[in-house]
Protein backbone atom coordinates (compact mmCIF):
# COMPACT_ATOMS: atom_id res chain seq x y z
CA UNK A 1 0.00 0.00 0.00
CA UNK A 2 1.12 3.72 -0.79
CA UNK A 3 1.09 6.68 1.42
CA UNK A 4 1.62 10.14 0.52
CA UNK A 5 2.07 12.23 3.56
CA UNK A 6 2.02 15.94 2.02
CA UNK A 7 4.47 18.66 3.36
CA UNK A 8 4.23 22.19 3.23
CA UNK A 9 7.69 22.46 1.13
CA UNK A 10 10.16 20.58 -0.49
CA UNK A 11 12.77 20.95 2.09
CA UNK A 12 10.04 20.22 4.66
CA UNK A 13 9.47 16.74 2.86
CA UNK A 14 13.27 16.07 2.75
CA UNK A 15 13.82 16.43 6.27
CA UNK A 16 10.53 14.39 6.79
CA UNK A 17 11.40 11.52 4.31
CA UNK A 18 15.53 11.72 5.81
CA UNK A 19 13.99 11.63 9.58
CA UNK A 20 12.42 8.17 8.40
CA UNK A 21 15.22 6.80 6.57
CA UNK A 22 17.48 7.38 9.36
CA UNK A 23 15.25 5.47 11.28
CA UNK A 24 14.42 2.88 9.13
CA UNK A 25 11.51 3.73 7.07
CA UNK A 26 12.05 3.48 3.33
CA UNK A 27 10.81 6.94 2.56
CA UNK A 28 11.07 9.13 -0.49
CA UNK A 29 10.69 12.57 -1.72
CA UNK A 30 7.95 12.63 -4.51
CA UNK A 31 6.21 15.43 -6.33
CA UNK A 32 2.71 15.37 -4.70
CA UNK A 33 -0.37 14.92 -7.22
CA UNK A 34 -2.06 18.33 -8.21
CA UNK A 35 -5.16 16.66 -7.08
CA UNK A 36 -4.17 16.39 -3.51
CA UNK A 37 -2.64 19.82 -3.57
CA UNK A 38 -5.00 22.64 -2.85
CA UNK A 39 -2.45 25.60 -3.86
CA UNK A 40 -1.00 24.28 -6.41
CA UNK A 41 2.69 22.14 -6.73
CA UNK A 42 4.37 20.87 -3.58
CA UNK A 43 5.76 17.72 -2.45
CA UNK A 44 5.43 14.78 -0.41
CA UNK A 45 6.92 11.57 1.06
CA UNK A 46 6.11 8.18 0.01
CA UNK A 47 6.16 5.40 1.82
CA UNK A 48 4.80 2.24 1.42
CA UNK A 49 4.36 0.25 5.08
CA UNK A 50 5.10 1.59 8.55
CA UNK A 51 2.66 4.13 8.25
CA UNK A 52 1.76 4.55 12.26
CA UNK A 53 5.53 4.33 13.11
CA UNK A 54 6.31 7.24 10.84
CA UNK A 55 3.45 9.52 12.00
CA UNK A 56 5.24 9.24 15.42
CA UNK A 57 8.23 9.74 13.72
CA UNK A 58 7.53 12.41 12.67
CA UNK A 59 5.45 14.26 15.36
CA UNK A 60 8.82 13.41 18.20
CA UNK A 61 11.12 15.17 15.24
CA UNK A 62 8.80 18.00 15.10
CA UNK A 63 8.52 17.69 11.31
CA UNK A 64 5.64 19.55 10.47
CA UNK A 65 3.43 17.53 7.67
CA UNK A 66 0.31 17.68 6.15
CA UNK A 67 -2.46 15.57 5.11
CA UNK A 68 -1.57 11.77 4.74
CA UNK A 69 -3.14 9.90 1.83
CA UNK A 70 -3.11 5.62 0.90
CA UNK A 71 -3.12 4.89 -2.82
CA UNK A 72 -6.23 2.75 -3.66
CA UNK A 73 -5.80 -0.10 -6.14
CA UNK A 74 -7.81 2.03 -8.66
CA UNK A 75 -5.26 5.06 -8.37
CA UNK A 76 -7.16 7.07 -6.15
CA UNK A 77 -6.62 8.31 -2.62
CA UNK A 78 -8.28 8.63 0.65
CA UNK A 79 -7.17 10.43 3.33
CA UNK A 80 -5.94 8.48 6.21
CA UNK A 81 -7.63 10.05 9.15
CA UNK A 82 -6.02 10.63 12.43
CA UNK A 83 -8.21 7.77 14.07
CA UNK A 84 -7.01 5.44 11.52
CA UNK A 85 -3.58 5.87 12.92
CA UNK A 86 -2.79 3.16 15.72
CA UNK A 87 -0.74 5.18 17.69
CA UNK B 1 50.82 35.54 -9.44
CA UNK B 2 50.36 35.96 -5.23
CA UNK B 3 46.99 36.26 -4.30
CA UNK B 4 46.17 38.21 -1.10
CA UNK B 5 42.46 39.65 -1.92
CA UNK B 6 40.51 36.57 -0.13
CA UNK B 7 38.70 39.05 1.96
CA UNK B 8 37.30 39.44 -1.69
CA UNK B 9 37.05 36.73 -3.06
CA UNK B 10 38.82 33.28 -1.88
CA UNK B 11 40.26 32.36 -5.40
CA UNK B 12 42.23 29.75 -4.44
CA UNK B 13 40.26 27.08 -3.72
CA UNK B 14 39.63 23.43 -2.51
CA UNK B 15 39.98 21.27 -5.72
CA UNK B 16 36.66 19.60 -4.82
CA UNK B 17 34.47 23.03 -5.28
CA UNK B 18 35.42 22.99 -9.29
CA UNK B 19 34.95 19.10 -9.74
CA UNK B 20 31.48 19.48 -7.64
CA UNK B 21 30.25 22.47 -9.87
CA UNK B 22 30.90 20.66 -12.82
CA UNK B 23 28.99 17.35 -11.88
CA UNK B 24 26.30 19.50 -10.70
CA UNK B 25 26.00 21.20 -13.94
CA UNK B 26 26.23 17.96 -16.16
CA UNK B 27 23.63 16.29 -13.64
CA UNK B 28 21.45 18.42 -12.27
CA UNK B 29 18.16 19.78 -13.23
CA UNK B 30 16.21 22.90 -11.53
CA UNK B 31 15.46 21.63 -8.24
CA UNK B 32 11.88 21.78 -6.84
CA UNK B 33 10.52 21.96 -9.82
CA UNK B 34 10.37 18.60 -11.35
CA UNK B 35 9.93 15.07 -9.97
CA UNK B 36 12.03 13.90 -12.44
CA UNK B 37 15.40 11.73 -11.35
CA UNK B 38 17.14 14.96 -12.53
CA UNK B 39 15.11 17.43 -11.11
CA UNK B 40 15.54 15.04 -7.65
CA UNK B 41 19.54 14.79 -7.72
CA UNK B 42 19.17 18.64 -8.04
CA UNK B 43 16.70 18.68 -4.87
CA UNK B 44 18.79 16.37 -2.50
CA UNK B 45 22.53 18.42 -3.36
CA UNK B 46 20.48 21.57 -2.69
CA UNK B 47 18.93 19.93 0.58
CA UNK B 48 22.40 18.56 1.52
CA UNK B 49 23.87 22.07 1.35
CA UNK B 50 21.26 23.24 3.44
CA UNK B 51 21.97 20.62 6.52
CA UNK B 52 25.55 21.44 6.04
CA UNK B 53 25.00 25.06 6.73
CA UNK B 54 22.57 24.14 9.86
CA UNK B 55 24.93 22.23 11.26
CA UNK B 56 28.28 24.21 10.55
CA UNK B 57 26.59 27.59 11.80
CA UNK B 58 24.22 26.23 14.52
CA UNK B 59 21.11 26.06 13.17
CA UNK B 60 17.96 24.03 14.82
CA UNK B 61 16.34 23.94 11.35
CA UNK B 62 17.41 23.61 7.86
CA UNK B 63 14.04 25.28 6.79
CA UNK B 64 15.56 28.49 7.98
CA UNK B 65 18.94 28.39 5.80
CA UNK B 66 17.98 30.28 2.80
CA UNK B 67 20.40 30.58 -0.05
CA UNK B 68 21.23 33.96 -1.53
CA UNK B 69 23.41 35.65 -3.97
CA UNK B 70 26.09 37.13 -1.61
CA UNK B 71 26.05 38.77 1.44
CA UNK B 72 24.60 41.60 0.28
CA UNK B 73 21.69 39.76 -1.07
CA UNK B 74 21.18 38.90 2.31
CA UNK B 75 21.05 41.60 4.46
CA UNK B 76 18.90 43.34 2.13
CA UNK B 77 16.25 40.44 2.84
CA UNK B 78 17.13 41.68 6.06
CA UNK B 79 16.85 45.14 6.10
CA UNK B 80 14.36 45.11 3.98
CA UNK B 81 12.27 42.59 6.09
CA UNK B 82 12.63 44.62 9.62
CA UNK B 83 13.25 48.54 8.93
CA UNK B 84 10.66 50.96 7.26
CA UNK B 85 11.15 54.83 7.38
CA UNK B 86 11.91 56.20 10.41
CA UNK B 87 13.03 53.11 12.01
CA UNK B 88 16.78 53.48 14.42
CA UNK B 89 18.80 51.23 13.51
CA UNK B 90 21.90 51.23 15.33
CA UNK B 91 25.31 50.24 13.75
CA UNK B 92 28.88 49.29 14.58
CA UNK B 93 31.34 52.10 13.03
CA UNK B 94 32.99 49.40 11.08
CA UNK B 95 29.57 48.66 8.59
CA UNK B 96 30.10 48.07 5.25
CA UNK B 97 28.35 49.64 2.31
CA UNK B 98 25.70 46.48 2.21
CA UNK B 99 24.51 47.38 5.48
CA UNK B 100 24.87 51.18 5.38
CA UNK B 101 23.06 52.02 1.30
CA UNK B 102 20.04 49.29 2.29
CA UNK B 103 19.09 51.18 5.16
CA UNK B 104 19.68 54.58 4.12
CA UNK B 105 17.67 53.06 0.99
CA UNK B 106 14.94 52.06 3.45
CA UNK B 107 14.85 55.46 5.04
CA UNK B 108 16.05 54.63 8.78
CA UNK B 109 17.47 56.56 11.07
CA UNK B 110 21.06 55.48 11.72
CA UNK B 111 22.50 55.72 14.83
CA UNK B 112 26.58 54.86 14.90
CA UNK B 113 28.09 53.03 17.96
CA UNK B 114 31.71 54.69 17.34
CA UNK B 115 34.76 53.30 18.95
CA UNK B 116 38.41 53.39 18.41
CA UNK B 117 40.03 50.42 16.21
CA UNK B 118 40.67 46.94 17.48
CA UNK B 119 38.59 48.56 20.81
CA UNK B 120 36.47 45.63 21.82
CA UNK B 121 35.42 47.01 25.14
CA UNK B 122 35.03 50.67 23.76
CA UNK B 123 33.16 49.24 21.08
CA UNK B 124 30.33 47.40 23.57
CA UNK B 125 30.20 50.50 25.51
CA UNK B 126 29.20 52.26 22.84
CA UNK B 127 26.32 50.38 21.89
CA UNK B 128 25.31 49.86 25.50
CA UNK B 129 25.52 53.60 25.19
CA UNK B 130 22.59 53.84 22.56
CA UNK B 131 20.74 50.56 22.67
CA UNK B 132 17.91 52.49 24.62
CA UNK B 133 17.30 54.35 21.48
CA UNK B 134 17.39 51.38 19.19
CA UNK B 135 14.88 49.56 17.32
CA UNK B 136 17.02 47.56 15.65
CA UNK B 137 20.88 46.89 15.70
CA UNK B 138 22.81 45.38 13.04
CA UNK B 139 26.47 44.72 13.48
CA UNK B 140 29.23 42.54 11.32
CA UNK B 141 31.87 40.32 12.83
CA UNK B 142 34.37 41.16 11.66
CA UNK B 143 35.41 44.49 9.90
CA UNK B 144 36.75 43.95 6.59
CA UNK B 145 39.02 47.05 5.82
CA UNK B 146 40.55 46.16 9.21
CA UNK B 147 39.69 42.64 10.18
CA UNK B 148 38.71 44.21 14.08
CA UNK B 149 36.92 41.23 15.74
CA UNK B 150 33.67 43.10 17.11
CA UNK B 151 32.34 41.66 20.63
CA UNK B 152 29.08 40.37 18.56
CA UNK B 153 28.54 37.76 21.42
CA UNK B 154 28.30 40.54 23.77
CA UNK B 155 26.65 43.10 21.33
CA UNK B 156 24.08 40.31 20.82
CA UNK B 157 23.35 39.60 24.59
CA UNK B 158 23.22 43.38 24.97
CA UNK B 159 20.33 42.99 22.08
CA UNK B 160 18.34 40.05 23.72
CA UNK B 161 18.34 42.27 27.32
CA UNK B 162 16.85 44.74 25.77
CA UNK B 163 14.49 43.24 23.36
CA UNK B 164 16.01 44.60 20.33
CA UNK B 165 16.18 42.16 17.33
CA UNK B 166 19.54 41.60 15.61
CA UNK B 167 20.95 41.73 12.14
CA UNK B 168 24.14 39.95 11.93
CA UNK B 169 27.04 40.55 8.50
CA UNK B 170 29.08 37.48 9.04
CA UNK B 171 30.81 37.93 5.50
CA UNK B 172 34.13 38.00 6.96
CA UNK B 173 33.74 35.73 9.89
CA UNK B 174 31.86 32.63 8.21
CA UNK B 175 35.00 29.73 8.11
CA UNK B 176 36.88 31.81 10.58
CA UNK B 177 35.42 32.11 13.78
CA UNK B 178 32.41 30.42 15.18
CA UNK B 179 29.28 31.52 13.94
CA UNK B 180 26.83 30.13 16.37
CA UNK B 181 23.25 31.48 15.17
CA UNK B 182 21.31 29.60 17.93
CA UNK B 183 23.25 31.10 20.55
CA UNK B 184 23.43 34.79 19.29
CA UNK B 185 19.49 34.65 18.97
CA UNK B 186 20.08 36.85 16.13
CA UNK B 187 16.64 37.72 13.65
CA UNK B 188 18.66 37.38 10.64
CA UNK B 189 22.76 36.54 9.64
CA UNK B 190 24.03 37.07 6.55
CA UNK B 191 27.03 35.82 4.92
CA UNK B 192 28.52 35.31 1.62
CA UNK B 193 29.86 31.63 -0.09
CA UNK B 194 32.92 32.80 -2.28
CA UNK B 195 34.99 34.34 0.92
CA UNK B 196 35.88 32.12 4.04
CA UNK B 197 33.55 29.23 2.88
CA UNK B 198 35.51 28.55 -0.91
CA UNK B 199 32.11 28.33 -2.93
CA UNK B 200 31.98 30.32 -6.17
CA UNK B 201 30.63 33.64 -6.68
CA UNK B 202 27.08 34.22 -6.90
CA UNK B 203 26.24 31.83 -3.68
CA UNK B 204 25.65 33.15 -0.35
CA UNK B 205 23.35 32.04 3.17
CA UNK B 206 21.14 34.22 4.78
CA UNK B 207 19.92 32.42 8.36
CA UNK B 208 15.88 33.17 9.16
CA UNK B 209 14.86 33.28 12.92
CA UNK B 210 12.09 35.35 11.41
CA UNK B 211 10.04 34.59 7.92
CA UNK B 212 10.77 38.02 6.74
CA UNK B 213 9.21 40.06 3.65
CA UNK B 214 10.13 38.80 0.31
CA UNK B 215 12.86 41.20 -1.98
CA UNK B 216 11.61 38.97 -5.15
CA UNK B 217 8.68 37.40 -6.12
CA UNK B 218 8.54 34.50 -8.86
CA UNK B 219 8.25 30.74 -8.94
CA UNK B 220 8.97 28.60 -6.17
CA UNK B 221 7.92 25.38 -7.30
CA UNK B 222 5.41 25.46 -4.29
CA UNK B 223 1.74 26.54 -4.06
CA UNK B 224 1.97 27.91 -7.26
CA UNK B 225 -1.92 29.11 -7.28
CA UNK B 226 -1.58 31.37 -4.21
CA UNK B 227 0.04 34.85 -6.18
CA UNK B 228 1.46 35.72 -2.79
CA UNK B 229 5.09 34.17 -2.04
CA UNK B 230 5.13 31.36 0.37
CA UNK B 231 4.56 32.05 3.80
CA UNK B 232 7.23 29.38 4.90
CA UNK B 233 10.78 28.85 4.81
CA UNK B 234 12.88 28.85 2.57
CA UNK B 235 10.72 29.22 -0.34
CA UNK B 236 9.72 32.38 0.37
CA UNK B 237 13.04 34.09 -0.17
CA UNK B 238 13.68 31.62 -2.99
CA UNK B 239 12.25 32.91 -5.74
CA UNK B 240 13.60 31.28 -9.03
CA UNK B 241 15.72 28.46 -10.07
CA UNK B 242 18.43 28.35 -7.89
CA UNK B 243 22.63 28.37 -8.77
CA UNK B 244 22.74 24.80 -8.30
CA UNK B 245 26.64 24.74 -9.29
CA UNK B 246 27.14 27.59 -7.28
CA UNK B 247 25.72 25.48 -4.36
CA UNK B 248 27.60 22.54 -5.22
CA UNK B 249 30.57 24.30 -5.04
CA UNK B 250 29.70 25.49 -1.93
CA UNK B 251 28.99 22.25 -0.22
CA UNK B 252 32.30 21.07 -1.02
CA UNK B 253 33.56 24.50 0.40
CA UNK B 254 31.83 23.86 3.73
CA UNK B 255 32.96 20.40 3.88
CA UNK B 256 36.48 21.40 3.74
CA UNK B 257 35.85 24.19 6.22
CA UNK B 258 34.11 21.68 8.64
CA UNK B 259 36.90 18.82 8.47
CA UNK B 260 39.64 21.72 8.78
CA UNK B 261 37.89 23.24 11.34
CA UNK B 262 37.55 27.16 11.36
CA UNK B 263 39.22 27.53 14.50
CA UNK B 264 42.55 25.88 12.23
CA UNK B 265 41.94 28.41 9.49
CA UNK B 266 42.39 30.98 11.73
CA UNK B 267 45.22 29.83 13.48
CA UNK B 268 47.36 29.40 10.40
CA UNK B 269 45.78 32.96 8.72
CA UNK B 270 47.13 34.40 12.27
CA UNK B 271 50.44 32.85 11.70
CA UNK B 272 51.11 34.03 8.33
CA UNK B 273 49.48 37.44 9.61
CA UNK B 274 52.34 37.33 12.65
CA UNK B 275 55.46 36.75 9.84
CA UNK B 276 53.62 39.60 7.86
CA UNK B 277 53.80 41.86 10.88
CA UNK B 278 57.35 40.87 12.20
CA UNK B 279 58.54 41.50 8.84
CA UNK B 280 57.25 44.94 7.48
CA UNK B 281 56.95 46.16 11.54
CA UNK B 282 60.61 47.91 11.56
CA UNK B 283 60.07 49.53 8.17
CA UNK B 284 59.17 53.24 8.74
CA UNK B 285 57.96 53.63 5.86
CA UNK B 286 54.67 51.35 6.10
CA UNK B 287 52.13 51.89 8.64
CA UNK B 288 50.44 48.34 9.69
CA UNK B 289 47.45 48.43 11.47
CA UNK B 290 47.70 45.95 14.19
CA UNK B 291 45.27 44.55 16.51
CA UNK B 292 45.80 43.18 19.81
CA UNK B 293 45.51 39.24 20.07
CA UNK B 294 42.07 38.05 19.77
CA UNK B 295 40.34 41.58 18.15
CA UNK B 296 42.11 40.77 14.36
CA UNK B 297 41.30 38.46 11.69
CA UNK B 298 43.22 36.96 8.55
CA UNK B 299 42.69 40.44 6.95
CA UNK B 300 45.94 43.11 7.62
CA UNK B 301 45.25 47.02 6.11
CA UNK B 302 48.34 49.23 6.03
CA UNK B 303 49.42 52.49 4.33
CA UNK B 304 52.77 53.55 2.95
CA UNK B 305 53.43 56.75 4.21
CA UNK B 306 54.16 59.87 0.83
CA UNK B 307 52.53 56.94 -1.57
CA UNK B 308 48.56 56.73 -2.44
CA UNK B 309 47.62 53.18 -2.00
CA UNK B 310 45.75 52.51 -4.91
CA UNK B 311 49.28 53.66 -6.55
CA UNK B 312 51.03 51.01 -4.34
CA UNK B 313 48.53 48.31 -5.42
CA UNK B 314 48.71 48.73 -9.09
CA UNK B 315 52.98 48.91 -8.62
CA UNK B 316 52.44 45.35 -6.95
CA UNK B 317 49.96 44.26 -9.46
CA UNK B 318 52.79 44.86 -11.64
CA UNK B 319 54.64 42.37 -9.74
CA UNK B 320 52.32 39.58 -9.33
CA UNK B 321 50.48 40.61 -6.30
CA UNK B 322 46.73 40.64 -5.87
CA UNK B 323 45.79 42.84 -2.94
CA UNK B 324 43.08 45.73 -2.67
CA UNK B 325 43.18 48.83 -2.20
CA UNK B 326 41.12 52.66 -1.31
CA UNK B 327 37.77 52.29 0.71
CA UNK B 328 37.30 48.40 0.64
CA UNK B 329 32.99 49.81 0.33
CA UNK B 330 33.08 50.53 4.16
CA UNK B 331 33.70 54.20 4.33
CA UNK B 332 32.51 54.25 7.92
CA UNK B 333 35.30 51.73 9.05
CA UNK B 334 37.33 54.52 7.63
CA UNK B 335 36.05 57.29 9.39
CA UNK B 336 35.89 54.91 12.38
CA UNK B 337 39.75 54.13 12.02
CA UNK B 338 41.35 57.58 10.62
CA UNK B 339 41.98 56.27 7.16
CA UNK B 340 39.10 57.98 4.89
CA UNK B 341 41.31 60.49 3.12
CA UNK B 342 43.61 57.87 2.35
CA UNK B 343 42.04 54.73 2.08
CA UNK B 344 44.59 51.53 2.63
CA UNK B 345 45.95 48.69 1.41
CA UNK B 346 44.48 45.79 2.38
CA UNK B 347 46.04 41.68 2.37
CA UNK B 348 43.92 39.25 3.77
CA UNK B 349 44.84 35.96 3.92
CA UNK B 350 43.77 32.01 3.73
CA UNK B 351 44.71 28.23 4.14
CA UNK B 352 45.99 28.50 0.97
CA UNK B 353 48.40 31.68 0.67
CA UNK B 354 51.60 29.74 1.53
CA UNK B 355 54.63 31.70 4.36
CA UNK B 356 56.97 31.30 1.41
CA UNK B 357 54.78 33.56 -1.11
CA UNK B 358 53.79 35.99 2.25
CA UNK B 359 58.30 36.06 2.47
CA UNK B 360 58.29 36.86 -1.30
CA UNK B 361 55.20 39.72 -1.37
CA UNK B 362 57.48 41.44 2.03
CA UNK B 363 60.65 41.03 -0.08
CA UNK B 364 58.74 42.90 -3.22
CA UNK B 365 57.30 45.53 -1.10
CA UNK B 366 60.52 46.73 0.11
CA UNK B 367 62.11 46.67 -2.93
CA UNK B 368 59.50 48.56 -4.56
CA UNK B 369 59.46 51.15 -1.78
CA UNK B 370 63.32 50.90 -1.81
CA UNK B 371 63.01 51.56 -5.89
CA UNK B 372 61.81 54.96 -5.29
CA UNK B 373 63.90 57.00 -3.16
Amino acid sequence: MKYLIMCKSLTNAQRAALELTRRGIDASVVKAPQSLRENGCGYAVSLYRRLDEAAVILRDARVLTGRIYRRADDGSYREVEDRDLSR
Amino acid sequence: MIYLDNAATSLIKPAAVGREMLRAMQCCASPGRGGHSAAMRASELVYRCREKAAALFHVPESENVVFTMNATHGLNVAINSLVSKGTRVLISGYEHNAVTRPLKKAGAEILVARSPLFDQASCLRAFREQIGRAQLLVCTMVSNVFGFILPVREIAALCRENGVPLIVDASQAAGTLDVDFEALGAAFLAMPGHKGLFGPQGTGLLLCRKKGTPLLAGGSGSDSILQEMPDYLPDRHEAGTQNVPGIAGLLAGMEYVEQKTPRAILEEEHALLRLTGESLAEDERIELFRGPDGTQSGVLSFRIRGMDCDEAAGLLSERGVCLRSGLHCAPLAHRSAGTLDTGTLRLSLSPFVSREEIRAFCGMLRELLDGLR
